[in-house]
């Protein structure tokens, strides 16, 4: 697992060290090494979405970037938007709005959101559904997430 | 289990020196698929050979020549809103934004797309009727495929190993054409079940342009040059469509696969090409 | 609690405050069973069998022994030979002898890190004499068809199962005289309709972590639905007793059925007692995709008998359903399918019998809806097709047989809450009915009814005061993400008059929580709800008691004051629970504990009214319903269905959180959506073709409409917390019907196999033409 490299990264504004291998994934390091995991490993093929982060301001698949292949990257993962280990008001917002049910999506899913709300502080219905459509949440039936994503961006 | 070497070269030069050193050696652009391929232990390299520091494959740029020039590392996000791409050749930013959703396409590139050469993929099928070709360094330097060269058969290129493709070129697109890309995927940014690209243009009421690739229901894009010059010249209605349509559906070569029968894609390739050329007409401002 | 109902004013019941476990899950924070790290832990990984059916010949170890970090390695040889099952004790923790189907564990590796776990599992080596595969129950129950469980008789069962060579359970169920009852009729419609293999996909992926401490006692935490099933799977299986095994449970990334039986917890405690250090086990997808279970494939015949004016007369309806290799929760799905069998509807003359088969699919089991889904695709795709032939609008037809107050649901057993019919008018006005189905534009409409049982087995809560005068609420309910543990806090917050804030909610814990059979059957709100209520009223008995002292007053004249207050009745005089808890903690009685424990028990068949064989539960629970009306948009081109939206009416007794009422709705239906227009498991022979994501497809924000409308219904469940009963499964139940039929209203195209893929829809439309 931590064989190879001593590589460090730059990590929701922070410099981690971490060992990696050519092959190591940037998931692998962040949830077992450096303790953040917030990130989840739902497939580790780039579909679920549970492992969404930002790569220098885009979206990436943790489970499909390489760790040595992130250096000198700026990395932020869920973890980073909190506002002093507190809810962001985006963050806040999927409280409010009820878009939380087993949580194993969220982190990816308030990711995408994130960017999305970037690009477009106030979408429409349709500009959600197409900015979370690499975001699989089995629980919710989305409604609530895009509600979340609404109202944050209305507030 | 061997660990493999790991390499951040930033030239062209410098990545062909590294894969002619080494047959197992891979390049990694984004990693959408290739780090999913590792994940899953379906390749070993030995090297992995990062393209993300060579400057010369990050662009596009419009050539002398007037071709647009696409380099290998451009995201499909990229491609997506290119403005660069005017005209018929929008069938190709219109494939970008169809391949898998927001994230993948802020990660995965043309040249790792092309490279990897899925044959559901959509760039394929979208440079196919655009008759873009590739621009390849290997050991005996730079060469340039046309597409309709380049895509062989099942997961088979014409790269040859050690082979970068640097970057991909894109004719200018016919004076007054029209794009339209049409894929049918069981769910939205899944791989296609089948796909069409069009590029056409029209002088009056008659076709000056036409190019037909259909993708997903073979090994390679597959398009009919005669069949399509047959067109030109003349008024494309109802039947003449349906023939093309035919006529391409009875090239193909689908399989049965998770997603469709091959027998549904023999059967959806007429009806998609009738609406993708339907689309272009109204696009070209021709509603009959 | 029958006072606060009839005054209908509620504190904390009714209110949609958020999940209890939001912030953490937010904020990224949230402990999953992959998150979990014990010291000098090993991690475990397991070899799959590559064949369907076949005999284990021998077994070569020594290359995966070799290998730096390997710690130990584990085969069927290594086992005694104990089972475990819920119905049928049929399995063990590792294939031993054979396997029975292509991916079932074979051997395990415990090893230092994951990566070299992987790698040396694939290096043992198992030799194999290859048997004939049976891959659909028609091939299992062919006479002189290979025999996939040898031992079948022998197995210890715990109903009456009807089973033999590769029957696995036949249960058969019927009222009135349906021969004698076709002659009566006007009009008899006859269809089969066939459903297909759905992957569960909860988007954790299956794991678990055992420890072995030095004594022997031994810790696992696992993804589950039920820590004490985890608990009775892994002892069963291990021949270990119960009170060696504590089993617990982290947040869990969603179950729908898929972690109610064992997973992967037996060999992941099988690696931890032969390594002797803690082992962590986490499924691939691709292995949890071959190995967990799945939804069961049915083929229904449906049989429907009615008169001229809609009156229904008969139903008989024959199952056929694929088991799998082991039974897992087959029979109960069987024996709820052929109950659920007639709809939430009256039929004189009533017969519903079926089998389910083993073969050598990978085992299948529950998923939300159990059995229910399946059969109500068939019943409710029939009626529009016989309004269709009466000329009856499909809601009034449905309106004219709703079983009325005071009728039995199939089988004999009272039905107390129904508020069906006002759902179906609900949904009716909701969705503007009998305008669009009139001015069909080129969508269509379609509607399905269903009722669904809330219930089974036991339960029980425990209720415990602290120094301060807040409480700790203990059920043993695993909160699998559909937020049980909010609403039985906002239950007994109700029951003590307390803020959500003074109670903290105990993890599930099998040495520390009382009973609970599990987060299935949408029973946690109404059995649970129930304990909790019931341990609640026993604790404010004590409280009363204790303040009657401090208010020299009697008991009797006592009253409960919102946020934590006892006073007398009609007068200022009070006491906080802040004083009772300093008095029972230093100086009288000790300190408060409320307690109570039920078990499900109204039975199912009346013996008087019907004739039942092969049951496989006596009690199952008391009745949900639901109507919704789906629409639906065609592409002509390529046969594309989609869904435009949904409305939705549920009877849940009471909503004790609309919000997680509505969050229930809107999940089940994109859950219920994928099922019917195209998730499917594939198998080409016996391997699973398609056991990743990028080939199974689960419905995401393109596929899942926005419009989702939900009106609740509120007839209250007599005995229920509050009036509540359960929500979880049955809004997953009415979609493939309600789809099926609104593609009808679309297109005149009528289709009865799931899924209602593009290439069906097409095909029918071009024969239509
Ligand atoms: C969830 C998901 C959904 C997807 N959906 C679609 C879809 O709908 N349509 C679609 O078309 N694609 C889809 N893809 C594939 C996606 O487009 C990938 O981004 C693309 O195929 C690979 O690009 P990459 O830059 O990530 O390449 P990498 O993964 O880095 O490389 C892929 C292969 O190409 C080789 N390679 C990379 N660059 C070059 C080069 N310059 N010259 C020669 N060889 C090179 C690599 O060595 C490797 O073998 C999907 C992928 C995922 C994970
Ligand atoms: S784990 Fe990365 S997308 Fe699923
Ligand atoms: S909340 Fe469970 S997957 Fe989204």
């Amino acid at each position: 697992m931590s064989s190879g490299e001593t590589i460090s990264l730059k990590l929701n504004g922070e410099v981690r060290e971490a060992t990696a291998g050519p092959t190591t994934t940037l998931l692998e390091v962040i949830r077992e090494q450096l303790g953040l995991t917030g990130a989840k490993k739902g497939c580790n093929q780039g579909v679920c979405g549970a492992c969404t982060v930002l790569i220098d301001g885009k979206l990436a698949r943790a489970c499909l970037s390489l760790a040595v292949n992130s250096v000198g990257r700026e990395i932020t993962t869920n973890e980073g938007l909190t506002e002093d280990g507190e809810p962001s008001p985006l963050q806040q917002s999927f409280i409010d709005n009820g878009a939380v049910q087993c949580g194993f999506c969220t982190s990816g899913m308030i990711v995408s959101s994130h960017h999305l709300l970037q690009d477009n502080p106030s979408p429409s219905v349709d500009e959600v559904r197409d900015g979370l459509s690499g975001n699989v949440c089995r629980c919710s039936g989305y409604k609530k997430i895009i509600d979340a994503v609404r109202n944050v961006a209305g507030g | 289990m061997t660990e493999a070497g790991y390499s951040e070269p930033v030239s062209v030069d410098e990545v062909v020196t590294l894969l002619a050193a080494d047959d197992e050696a891979k390049c990694v652009a984004g990693g959408a698929s290739l780090v999913a391929m590792l994940n899953a232990r379906l390749v070993e390299p030995s090297r992995l050979i990062s393209l993300r520091h060579v400057e010369e494959l990050q662009k596009i740029e419009l050539a002398e020549d007037g071709w647009l020039r696409i380099g290998a590392l451009v995201q499909h996000c990229d491609v997506a809103i290119a403005a660069e791409l005017t005209e018929g050749n929008q069938v190709l930013s219109q494939a970008a934004g169809l391949i898998a959703n927001p994230v993948i396409r802020d990660m995965g590139t043309i040249g790792g797309s092309v490279g990897h050469f899925d044959p559901a993929a959509d760039y394929p099928v979208a440079l196919a009727a655009l008759g873009a070709e590739f621009e390849i360094a290997g050991a005996n330097g730079r060469r340039s495929i046309p597409a309709s060269e380049f895509f062989i058969d099942w997961y088979e290129t014409a790269l040859a190993p050690g082979d970068l493709i640097t970057c991909i070129r894109v004719p200018p697109p016919p004076a007054g054409s029209a794009g339209v890309y049409e894929k049918l995927a069981k769910v939205k940014g899944d791989m296609g079940i089948a796909m069409v690209a069009v590029v056409m243009a029209m002088e009056g009421d008659a076709v000056s342009h036409l190019a037909v690739s259909v993708g997903g229901c073979g090994p390679t894009p597959i398009r009919l040059s005669d069949a399509e010059q047959a067109l030109i010249g003349g008024r494309i209605d109802e039947a003449a469509i349906q023939n093309l349509g035919d006529k391409l559906s009875a090239a193909s070569d689908p399989v049965d696969d998770v997603r469709a029968s091959a027998a549904y894609r023999k059967i959806l390739i007429p009806r998609l090409v009738a609406r993708a050329i339907g689309q272009a007409k109204t696009k070209l401002g021709d509603g009959s | 609690m029958a006072a606060d109902k009839t005054t209908n004013k509620m504190y904390q019941v009714g209110k949609s405050i958020p999940k209890i476990d939001a912030k953490e899950k937010v904020l990224g924070q949230a402990q999953y069973i992959a998150d979990l790290i014990r010291p000098n832990m090993l991690f475990g990984a397991m070899l799959q069998s590559p064949y369907a059916h076949a005999k284990i010949i021998s077994y070569d170890t020594s290359e995966a022994e070799k290998v730096p970090g390997v710690k130990c390695v584990l085969t069927g040889d290594d086992f005694e030979d104990h089972k475990m099952g819920p119905f049928i004790k049929d399995e063990g923790a590792i294939a031993k002898g054979k396997v029975r189907y292509m991916g079932e564990p074979v051997a395990c590796v415990a090893a230092e890190d994951e990566a070299t776990a992987r790698a040396a599992a694939l290096l043992i080596d198992v030799e194999y004499e290859e048997l004939p595969a049976i891959l659909s129950p028609e091939a299992a129950l062919e006479p002189g068809a290979a025999v996939i469980h040898e031992e079948l008789q022998d197995y210890f069962k715990v109903f009456e199962a009807i089973a033999e060579d590769n029957l696995m359970s036949f249960t058969e169920i019927s009222e009135g005289d349906v021969d004698k009852a076709w002659d009566e009729c006007d009009l008899i419609v006859e269809n089969t309709y066939e459903t297909q293999a759905q992957n569960h996909l909860s988007l954790e992926p299956c794991g678990a972590l055992a420890e072995v401490e030095p004594d022997g006692l031994i810790n696992l935490w696992s993804a589950n639905q039920s820590v004490f099933r985890v608990q009775a799977n892994v002892c069963e299986c291990l021949g270990l007793p119960m009170s060696r095994l504590r089993s617990m449970t982290p947040k869990v990334g969603a179950g729908f059925g898929n972690k109610m039986e064992a997973h992967i917890q037996p060999l992941c405690v099988a690696l931890a007692l032969a390594s002797k250090r803690p082992v962590k086990m986490i499924l691939s997808r691709e292995e949890d995709f071959e190995t967990v279970r799945a939804r069961h494939p049915f083929k229904v015949r449906c049989k429907t008998g009615v008169m001229n004016d809609g009156t229904f007369v008969a139903r008989e309806v024959e199952l056929l359903v694929d088991g799998g290799a082991f039974a897992d929760d087959s029979p109960g799905v069987l024996g709820n399918a052929a109950l659920m069998s007639m709809g939430p509807y009256h039929f004189p003359n009533a017969k519903a019998f079926g089998k389910v088969a083993y073969t050598n699919h990978l085992r299948f089991a529950a998923f939300r809806g159990f059995g229910n889904p399946q059969v109500t695709f068939a019943g409710e795709s029939q009626l529009d097709e016989i309004a269709d032939k009466l000329g009856i609008d499909p809601i009034d037809l449905r309106i004219k047989n709703v079983l009325d107050k005071g009728q039995k649901w199939f089988g004999g057993q009272k039905v107390d809450s129904n508020g069906l019919q006002e759902c179906l008018e609900k949904v009716r006005a909701s969705s503007d009915w009998d305008n669009r189905r009139k001015n069909s534009g080129d969508n269509g409409i379609g509607v399905s009814a269903a009722g669904h049982i809330s219930g089974l087995l036991a339960t029980g809560a425990i209720v415990r005061m602290l120094e301060d005068g807040t409480f700790v609420l203990n059920t043993g309910a695993t909160d699998i993400g559909q937020g049980s543990d909010t609403v039985l806090t906002q239950i007994c917050a109700e029951a003590l008059q307390i803020p959500i804030e003074n109670i903290r909610t105990a993890a599930p814990d099998t040495d520390g929580s009382p009973y609970n059979w599990g987060t299935t059957a949408s029973r946690v709100t109404y059995t649970t709800g129930r304990a909790v209520v019931g341990a609640a009223e026993d604790a404010v008995r004590q409280i009363k008691d204790y303040a009657a002292i401090l208010l020299e007053s009697s008991a009797d004249d006592l009253e409960l004051r919102e946020g934590g207050m006892v006073g007398i009745k009609g007068a200022n005089k009070e006491v906080s629970f802040f004083e009772i808890a300093a008095m029972t903690h230093w100086g009288v009685g000790g300190p408060i504990v409320g307690s109570h424990t039920l078990v499900f028990d109204q039975p199912t068949i009346d013996p008087k009214r019907a004739v039942a064989r092969g049951m496989p539960f006596t009690n199952i629970g008391v009745f949900t319903f639901a109507a919704m009306v789906s629409e639906v948009a065609i592409d002509q081109v390529t046969g594309k269905a989609s869904a435009e939206g949904a409305w939705y009416a549920v009877d849940v007794g009471q909503a004790i959180n609309p919000g997680l009422v509505e969050g229930q709705v809107d999940g089940g239906y994109a859950q219920g959506l994928g099922y019917t227009l195209f998730e499917e498991m594939v198998w080409d022979d016996g391997r699973l073709a398609n056991p990743t994501l990028m080939d199974y497809k689960a419905p995401g924000t393109a596929e899942v409409p926005y419009e989702i409308d939900t009106t609740i219904v509120e007839h209250p469940e007599p005995d229920g917390p509050f009036g509540a009963k359960g929500v979880g499964e049955i809004t997953l139940v009415t979609v493939p019907a309600s789809i099926a039929n609104a593609i009808t209203h679309a297109s005149c195209l009528r289709l009865r196999k799931l899924p209602l893929s593009p290439e069906r829809v097409l095909n029918g439309l071009m024969e239509n033409e």
